[in-house]
């Protein structure tokens, strides 16, 4: 029984040394709950190592803080010029894909309005011409394919096999 | 300060060139000191010091103004560190034990006396030393805590780690540089 409560305050009292030293070491002493801060204050009174590791702590600190890194001057201009090259290429990427965004939306409205109207100008032609209902429709996607295709004839016979069999 | 932040948070909204060169002015010196904590070594901490700020123009609107700069700062240099350490090797944050470059600028004092800068210096010395072999996420809380100030809450946010293995890392870090103050180098 003596042995078990020699180690259970064994344990209590490296739990203590514990806890005192992550308060210390966590540097916030000063902004503790005042009980927290009253039971370390009196745990540092009575306890020597703890008090050493105070001390330490505090060392470290303080060394840790005058250790200097300094950025050269070279490296924040280089970092600024580059920073500043960078964000004019994104606001130059940015401006070219609203023109894109904008073509494209004026090429659909475009399409739609035009083929609409194409669609009209057939049926008034048809209604004056008397074509067959089935034939009109035939002659209006045929109007509107023959041209994709003889750009695409061409576009093929300008860069593929077709132009050097013509040489 | 709120005020502060939303201003940073609007201007990098809007890519604003005057408020980053302000920005790289302002933060050269801790983002430099913390890229070389991770890093250590100044050549890559100075090539992912420039990365930094230019993930900062590009991903600025991800900045919501509510915490504070530096720990959104602090937070986009890990993840370019990470990266940087994912290509070179898969390995962790220690990979460059073995590299030779020496990371840090020598320690200047700035105590009035001559003794104390003297002594100051060695000792800072020493604490460098000994920084620079402690475990990395050690080293990292180190610096975090003690050289940038940053709060514990803080330091969880730029970490990512849970506030509990924040405290245990600064107080296993702080005890891991105790032999190097007394000139006890294991």
């Amino acid at each position: 029984m003596t042995d078990i409560g020699t180690i259970n305050k064994g344990m209590a009292d490296h739990n203590d040394h514990e806890r005192a030293r992550q308060m210390l070491a966590l540097g916030d002493a000063g902004q503790l709950p005042s009980a927290d801060h009253a039971w370390l204050e009196s745990h540092l009174e009575a306890c020597e190592s703890c008090r050493a590791f105070a001390q330490d702590a505090s060392d470290v600190v303080r060394a840790l803080r005058a250790i200097p890194v300094a950025a050269d001057r070279s490296l924040v201009t280089a970092t600024q010029m580059r920073v500043r090259v960078r964000a004019r290429e994104m606001r130059q990427r940015e401006e070219r894909m609203w023109l894109v965004g904008v073509s494209c939306v004026a090429v659909t409205l475009t399409a739609g309005f035009t083929n609409l109207a194409c669609w009209r100008g057939f049926t008034w032609l048809v209604e004056r011409s008397h074509v067959s209902v089935a034939t009109w429709p035939v002659a209006f996607v045929a109007l509107w394919i023959v041209p994709a295709l003889a750009a695409s004839v061409l576009l093929l016979a300008q860069g593929t096999h077709l132009a050097d069999r013509n040489r | 300060m709120a005020d502060e932040k939303t201003e940073i948070a609007q201007g990098l909204r809007r890519r604003d060139p005057d408020l980053l060169d302000h920005l790289i002015e302002q933060y050269q010196h801790r983002l430099l000191r913390y890229l070389i904590s991770l890093t250590r070594n100044r050549a890559t901490a100075e090539d992912l010091f420039q990365e930094t700020w230019i993930r900062v123009l590009e991903r600025g609107h991800q900045y919501d103004g509510k915490h504070e700069f530096s720990t959104w700062l602090f937070s986009v240099s890990r993840h370019l560190v990470i990266d940087f350490f994912r290509r070179k090797q898969p390995a962790s944050l220690d990979a460059l034990l073995e590299d030779e470059d020496k990371p840090m600028a020598p320690p200047v004092s700035e105590e009035p006396s001559a003794f104390e800068m003297l002594a100051q210096h060695e000792l800072s010395e020493r604490i460098a030393a000994g920084l620079d072999r402690v475990a990395s996420e050690y080293r990292e809380a180190l610096v975090l805590r003690f050289q940038e100030g940053m709060s514990l809450d803080e330091i969880a946010v730029v970490t990512g780690a849970p506030l509990g293995t924040v405290k245990s890392r600064v107080y296993r870090g702080l005890s891991a540089l105790e032999p190097w103050l007394k000139g006890i180098q294991a």
